[in-house]
């Protein structure tokens, strides 16, 4: 007796064919997601410009992030600091009322991180403001930026080839960053 | 291309839409999730984002007042580790120690003050505000000292300023009765040091410096006074000395300490007061040479090898062999307490035990015993409720000569045995107002709960009892701000007395204040030399510990009268030897102490290190008698005594004797919050109402049980696989005793193998 499938491919093309556009249309639908909302730039809760700031103004990072030279966290100003000066400056400016108003209640202001690590990496500020890193080489021109946006892709590729090309010692090793 | 019919075409339409939907919600899902920088709007002042803060304070887990530093981030504890500063525990911690941190974010604590509308004990809670809460306390306290009635505040151990403050406070209401109930405190061990000489203070063990440790039933490796420090000691008499200090271990059912030991002596329940006598014997007669040698050897007579081995069921050569080991080592130390003390005579073994200490000259001595001195803050002269000062509450209150009952970290309902009935004497208070931070057997029957911070979240200070043998005064700081609505106990009775008008007694506006005000007497002790105070105390609270290692040698005298009366009493038990056959021994578990732990997950899944057990009760019993009584490992077997029943698995145990089951505390929770509830059973529910006829403390261990099998299995949930050898040569022996190796004595017990 023969035994053939082509009977049941004849059949099963119809099926398979459904298949074969759902999976691209997956394909289609994953990509689309990634391309029309990439959020790589969040709305903030304060239109912030750290293009007046670090840019027009000069302002060096570390003075509103303070802690990047000797703690993981890069820190972010608190709402005292912001009034240190915008007690005096700018202070017609409708976003400067909004920070008065925040300063005025108390009530803590909610960024909207922009470069976020999932929280099985251990990354420390301290280590690479300390091996003379550049802010922007991980962070982007901030200083030409009003809105804060995510430019470099912030994933394992990017720490690997950085600790390679620099020749980090251990800079390789999984435990590095992992632990 | 094949032909594509209309149909074909929505289909494929269709599935191109899903395909298209799925695909963009499996990005949407892989997304990172929103996270937000939330800055302070002004920043405290040693704060700094991702860098740790360590604060130093004092561990609150159990009575041994270990030092702690806690590592937190982001105003959050994260850590808690052993603060090296503290000469209690230098630096290290007991798994207790460690899971604080879940007392602090336990999901089942009290957020808030609660009246009780319905009935006592019903769920009929409902938010109260501080401000009423207060206010009707202090009502209810008010009218029963205006009316002459008694204000009972029951307290858990506490100690320092606030054991101090509750004590004033108390004091000035004038018909106020201030009463600690610790479970597991040494009442016996206190007893006996108060009669033989005349202290009444717990000893200091210098275990590190003793190269031959005979314990007595104290399980001191694990929860018995203060095992951290303890450990530490043996740690140091095995390991630093010029040669590996041995230790031998008397007590009817091997505990951890007893599984550590080079010879493990199962005595009969209740005598090893006799045998410490045996061996003080034989050193009367071979070794001891003081003035007083005449006085020992007439007190001593009875207690002869051949007597002694009579009743303790300890072979008469080892008798011997103890006795010459204990002259010929260089620092030889006897601790006693635990199983051994928990009898009708516990105080008389202890005395035995220290008779032996001071025949062997090592009373205030190097490696030997050294009394504490008195603590330098918060000394009370309220010494912890006894077991008969318990029973005392419940039948006053009973008679109705008490209004109000404020019970703060104390859980008797839990802690005391079913005999003494204490739900019952709840019940003839008018009044019952619980501090506690958690929904546990006591609060759940309170009219009123006005719940206080956790350790972590209180000022306080300690002084470690039993101590170091100098004084150490250590101060316990807030790490963390309060996470709810709650308050520290000592401002709650600060609010309270100024409401009933106290004020001048107490004046802090806190308890924070209060404590630095008594530090600042001690300060002032230290005359010019101790410079500002300021300066100091900033010290204090950044090291955690105050003192200095005076540590010197001193001597004790006993009385003749004290000698000449010593004896050890033939233990009772209660329940016949024919109806209840087993004397049961509970004993404090590893992660729970006497219950408290029960509520903290990490401490369920501890696994009890000797038989590898999580979650639930268990018995223990000797494979000898589970097979007399045809059960197995994992039987459900029902444990019966004159004063109650339980039903828990058989764990089958090879180290006890075959006369004695045990079962450890801790289990068997009716409230306490959703990790500590309906698990397990108590075994102190089963205990007859004994006690320690000297101190007056309750005799965990003078309860006799029948276990019958029931014909049901529910098998412990253990990690360990297999825990005998069965050939596999796994405890290499060591040594040149071949005698007596507690190795040996395990392989000479017969053990069942289960065939099936
Ligand atoms: S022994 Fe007691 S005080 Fe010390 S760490 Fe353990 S629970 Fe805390």
């Amino acid at each position: 007796m023969r035994v053939s499938i082509v009977p049941t491919l004849k059949v099963l093309r119809p099926a398979a064919m459904i298949v074969l556009v759902a999976l691209i249309g997956m394909v289609f639908g994953y990509y689309a997601n990634a391309m029309l909302f990439p959020g790589t730039s969040p709305a903030q809760p304060i239109n912030f410009s750290h293009r007046i700031h670090a840019g027009d103004y000069e302002i060096p990072c570390l003075y509103c992030h303070v802690q990047a030279r000797n703690s993981t966290a890069a820190g972010v100003p608190s709402l005292s600091k912001c009034m240190g000066c915008h007690a005096e400056v700018a202070t017609e400016r409708p976003q400067i009322r909004e920070l008065t108003a925040y300063w005025e209640t108390g009530e803590p202001l909610r960024w909207v991180k922009v470069h976020d690590l999932p929280d099985f990496v251990h990354f420390t500020h301290k280590r690479h403001v300390a091996a003379g890193i550049e802010c922007q080489t991980c962070h982007g021109p901030v200083e030409t930026m009003d809105v804060v946006s995510r430019e470099a892709p912030l994933e394992m590729g990017l720490c690997l080839e950085c600790h390679r090309e620099n020749e980090v010692v251990h800079g390789d090793d999984c435990w590095t960053c992992h632990k | 291309m094949p032909n594509v019919d209309r149909r074909q075409f929505l289909k494929l339409v269709g599935a191109g839409g899903v395909g298209a939907g799925a695909g963009f919600m499996l990005a949407e899902s892989a997304r990172h999730p929103v996270e937000h920088l939330i800055p302070y709007p002004v920043p405290p002042e040693e704060y700094s984002a991702g860098i740790a803060t360590w604060y130093n304070s004092v561990c609150g887990m159990c009575p041994a007042g270990c030092g702690i530093t806690v590592r937190t981030r982001e105003g959050r504890p994260k850590k808690i580790e052993g603060n090296p500063l503290h000469p209690v525990n230098e630096g290290r911690l007991c798994a207790l120690g460690q899971a604080g941190l879940q007392v602090l974010y336990n999901p089942d604590r009290l957020t808030g003050p609660l009246q009780q509308l319905g009935e006592r004990g019903s769920s009929g809670f409902v938010d109260a505000t501080w401000r009423g809460g207060l206010d009707a306390a202090a009502e209810r306290i008010d009218a029963a000292r205006n009316a002459g009635n008694r204000v009972v505040f029951l307290s858990g151990g506490v100690r320092g300023h606030l054991a101090a403050l509750l004590e004033t406070f108390t004091r000035e209401l004038g018909s106020g009765q201030f009463l600690q109930y610790e479970f597991a405190h040494p009442h016996a061990l206190h007893a006996a040091n108060r009669r033989l000489f005349g202290i009444d203070r717990l000893p200091y063990y210098d275990i590190a410096n003793a190269d031959y440790v005979l314990s007595f039933g104290a399980d001191f490796l694990n929860n018995w006074l203060s095992p951290v420090n303890y450990s530490l000691g043996f740690g140091r008499s095995r390991q630093e000395g010029e040669h590996r200090g041995r230790f031998v271990q008397v007590e009817a059912r091997m505990s951890l300490s007893g599984a550590a030991a080079d010879e493990w002596i199962p005595a009969r329940p209740g005598t090893e007061g006799v045998l410490a006598l045996a061996l003080a014997q034989q050193l009367v007669a071979n070794a001891y040479a003081g003035d007083d040698a005449d006085a020992w050897r007439a007190a001593l007579q009875d207690y002869t090898p051949e007597r002694s081995a009579d009743i303790t069921d300890v072979p008469v050569e080892t008798i011997e062999h103890l006795a010459s080991a204990l002259v010929d080592a260089g620092h030889a130390l006897a601790i006693g307490g635990g199983s051994a003390a928990a009898h009708t005579n516990g105080a008389d073994t202890l005395l035995a035990v220290n008779a032996l200490n001071y025949l062997l000259g090592n009373v205030g001595r190097r490696g030997g015993m050294v009394f504490n001195p008195d603590p330098a803050i918060g000394a009370s002269d309220t010494e912890p409720a006894s077991y008969r000062a318990m029973e005392q509450l419940a039948a006053d209150a009973r008679a109705g000569a008490i209004s109000v009952l404020v019970v703060s970290n104390a859980n008797p309902l839990f802690n005391l045995p079913a005999a003494a009935d204490f739900a019952g004497a709840i019940a003839a208070i008018p009044t019952v107002i619980s501090l506690s931070s958690f929904m546990d057997e006591t609060t759940a029957l309170a009219d009123l709960v006005l719940p206080s911070h956790t350790y972590l979240e209180s000022w306080g200070d300690d002084a470690p009892d039993p101590g170091v043998g100098f004084t150490v005064g250590a101060v316990s700081q807030p790490v963390v701000s309060p996470l709810f609505d709650t308050r520290a106990t000592g401002d709650i009775v600060l609010e309270l007395g100024r409401r009933l008008g106290l004020g001048e007694a107490m004046p802090w506006p806190s308890f924070e204040e209060c404590v630095k005000d008594g530090w600042r007497q001690l300060h002032a002790a230290g005359g010019e030399a101790a410079g500002d105070f300021d300066t100091f105390w900033r010290d204090v609270l950044r090291s955690g510990v105050w003192g200095t290692d005076t540590r010197a040698e001193s001597g004790v005298a006993v009385p003749d009268e004290v000698i000449a009366d010593i004896a050890v009493p033939e233990p009772q038990f209660a329940g016949s030897e024919s109806d209840y056959p087993f004397v049961l021994q509970p004993y404090l578990s590893t992660g729970f102490y006497d219950g408290r732990g029960a509520n903290l997950p990490w401490m369920q899944e501890l696994p009890d290190p000797m038989t590898s057990v999580v979650y639930g009760s268990w018995l223990e019993m000797n494979p000898e008698t589970a097979r007399e009584l045809g059960l197995r490992d994992g039987d459900l077997a029902r444990v019966t005594s004159g004063n109650g029943a339980v039903e828990v698995p058989v764990v089958v145990y090879p180290a006890i004797r075959p006369d004695v089951v045990a079962m450890p505390i801790g289990q068997g929770h009716a409230g306490l919050g959703r990790y500590a509830e309906n698990r397990g059973a108590n075994p102190i529910e089963l205990l007859a109402p004994s006690v320690d006829t000297r101190s007056g403390a309750l005799a965990t261990g003078a309860t006799r049980v029948s276990v019958a099998g029931t014909g049901r299995r529910a098998e412990a949930v253990k990690i360990g696989g297999e825990s005998r050898e069965l050939g596999r040569n796994i405890i290499q022996r060591t040594g040149t005793s071949g005698s007596a190796g507690h190795s040996a004595r395990l392989n000479s017990i017969p053990i069942v193998v289960e065939s099936s």
